[in-house]
């Protein structure tokens, strides 16, 4: 995608609050920034949190599961003990993020009182409320959080996301679903930048997206936050299909720890997001990785089995 | 034949760094720049403002910015598509105009610390110390308004009067001046903790027309070091205060993000130091 992301942060209010508050949203999209071009990788432990600040990673999620154990154990998926979180802070420089189940504030505040970089209120954990997601502007801590189409991507702006990423489906290394979710946001973009006002204010309605939001994407003709893709990306070509599709940087989950090489694969990732228009260059990264991840074929999967279902 | 040597003579390229962070948000400040330059009476120049990911690619620029972003990851990137080595000829050999930002300070500078396990690997450029992730974490983030006074070296009327509103995101602060030294910073490397760039000699050629003088301080951030616990205070320089912009022969560092504002001035004022250290150059 030719458009950019202005330098001055919105949020649908207009120009940038410029005030000295701690909640600044300048400060949290400014985070989110400086991850462009980059890979957020999971890990469950400090010593893989060191392979993935080796391998170049931009900042590590840190969790007591990745996707594709929490979709083979089952149960309930919570946030993670506060202990193995902060294990991880100590041990690498980079940016650190934790999810919290989409709803549960209180799991946010703990969080937030740790002193956490990112917030993943996310669909990969139980959903803790039927209806409501966390209302992200008072917290400090800046929150990330998942989308399929546009209109779920602005409600989360708007309740003071900082930071997208398209769901995909996690933990299964099947990229069909994070395409899909990125090509819906592109097709929809496409289509309300050519809208008129009154147009937009119905297109507001039938996606229940505010329409200050929606008018300002329209005129970017992007979002206007950060957006990374996620959710089955499992190779250096998946990543750098991502990044030629538009986002601005990636996630991979089970992708590299559920692999045989994960060292090797998570550095041929982060290779192939820098470079992810030289085909040349990711032809040599893509050499003998050893195995991918096994994964799941999401077109044989039960809907009651996907995860990007939750959220609203 | 003389109007085309002339017409060379004012094509300026300014490369952006573009391994890792938020390289375009600089792309999009330096062309609002170069607009209000067109604007103004002074010298005139065509520039070409382009992403830089390769030897190549950093070969054909005259200035160069190193954007902020992770790092870690910056490095070992760049480490990995064989891009230190060209960069540090760029910026110690050939000594051409540099910019860092955040992440890009700390690989301009000649030491730094508190970096991942293992260290990193810096380009160096600037006898500085830095120290990574100063002020903490995220949530320790902010914003705060600065004074520029050199600014007014802008040829550009830059309404200096106003306060430069400067983000702060995870920043590093020059924590310590270090004396120019013949070869690398030793003696810094034997602090715990502390690692250091590679030395790399002046091209004697450009030499002349560089003064390779010690480090001058661009900007101090009054009343936060306050912040910060006394075992650290103890190792930030008594006078200096949290030092967040320094130049030292054409490369510039500044720990704080210009290029998340709508506020071109810093740019303008770069792309003037740019263009008199390229004419100093091309001989003009």
């Amino acid at each position: 995608m030719a458009t950019e992301l202005p330098t001055r942060a919105t949020n649908g209010e207009g120009a940038a609050p410029d005030t000295a508050g701690e909640q600044n949203f300048t400060v949290k999209t400014g985070l989110a920034r400086m991850l462009k071009g980059g890979v957020i990788m999971d890990v469950v432990d400090a010593k893989q949190a060191r392979i993935a600040e080796e391998a170049g990673a931009v900042a590590v999620m840190a969790l007591e599961r990745v996707p594709a154990d929490i979709r083979a154990e089952g149960g309930v998926a919570r946030m993670s003990d506060p202990k193995m979180i902060k294990e991880i802070m100590n041990t690498v420089t980079i940016p650190v993020m934790a999810k919290a189940r989409i709803g549960h504030f209180v799991e946010c505040q703990i969080l937030e009182a740790i002193g956490i970089d990112y917030i993943d209120e996310s669909e990969v954990l139980t959903p803790a409320d039927h209806a409501h997601h966390v209302e992200k502007h008072s917290f400090k801590s800046p929150f990330v959080c998942g989308c399929r189409n546009l209109g779920e991507a602005l409600r989360r702006i708007s309740e003071g996301a900082a930071m997208i990423r398209t769901k995909g489906e996690a933990g299964t290394g099947d990229v069909i679903e994070a395409v899909r979710h990125m090509r819906t946001l592109n097709a929809e973009i496409a289509h309300a930048r050519n809208m008129s006002d009154a147009e937009l204010r119905v297109l507001a309605k039938d996606i229940q997206a505010p329409y200050d939001l929606l008018k300002e994407t329209a005129k970017l003709g992007r979002l206007p936050v950060v957006n990374f893709a996620a959710g089955g990306i499992a190779t250096p070509a998946d990543a750098a299909l991502m990044m030629q599709l538009g986002c601005d940087g990636v996630f991979v989950g089970s992708g590299i720890f559920k692999s045989g090489d994960a060292a090797k694969r998570a550095k041929a990732i982060v290779q192939a997001v820098t470079h992810f228009n030289d085909p040349k260059v990711l032809a040599e990264v893509s050499e003998d990785l050893g195995e991918a991840m096994v994964g799941l074929n999401c077109s044989s999967m039960d809907e009651k089995d996907k995860m990007q279902g939750r959220g609203w | 034949m003389g109007s085309a040597g002339q017409l060379m003579d004012t094509e300026v390229t300014v490369g952006v760094l573009a391994l890792q962070g938020a390289f375009n948000e600089h792309i999009q400040l330096l062309r609002a720049a170069a607009q209000i330059l067109a604007g103004k009476n002074g010298v005139q120049r065509t520039w070409t403002f382009k992403e830089v990911r390769t030897e190549a690619e950093l070969k054909s620029c005259d200035a160069l910015i190193i954007p902020g972003g992770e790092s870690t990851a910056i490095s070992l990137v760049a480490q990995r598509c064989n891009m230190l080595e060209p960069l540090r000829d760029f910026v110690k050999v050939s000594r051409k105009p540099t910019w860092g930002t955040c992440a890009g300070l700390i690989l301009l500078a000649e030491a730094a610390n508190q970096t991942k396990k293992g260290g990193q690997e810096l380009i160096g450029g600037l006898d500085v110390r830095v120290k990574r992730n100063h002020f903490g974490r995220q949530i320790e983030s902010f914003e705060a308004n600065l004074d520029l006074p050199f600014l007014q070296e802008a040829e550009s009327d830059l309404s200096q009067n106003k306060p430069f509103r400067a983000i702060f995101i995870r920043a590093p602060i020059v924590e310590k001046l270090l004396p120019h030294v013949a070869g690398a910073q030793h003696e810094e490397a034997k602090l715990d903790g502390t690692i250091i760039a590679p030395s790399r000699a002046i091209d004697q050629t450009v030499a002349k027309a560089v003064d390779l003088a010690d480090v001058e301080i661009m900007c101090s951030l009054p009343g936060r070091t306050t912040a910060v616990n006394m075992k650290t205070k103890d190792n930030l320089d008594a006078e200096a205060g949290d030092i967040v912009a320094v130049r030292q022969a054409n490369v510039f560092g500044t720990s704080f993000h210009p290029e998340l504002t709508g506020d071109p001035r810093i740019h303008i004022w770069w792309l003037e130091q740019v263009a008199k250290a390229v004419d100093q150059r091309r001989g003009a």
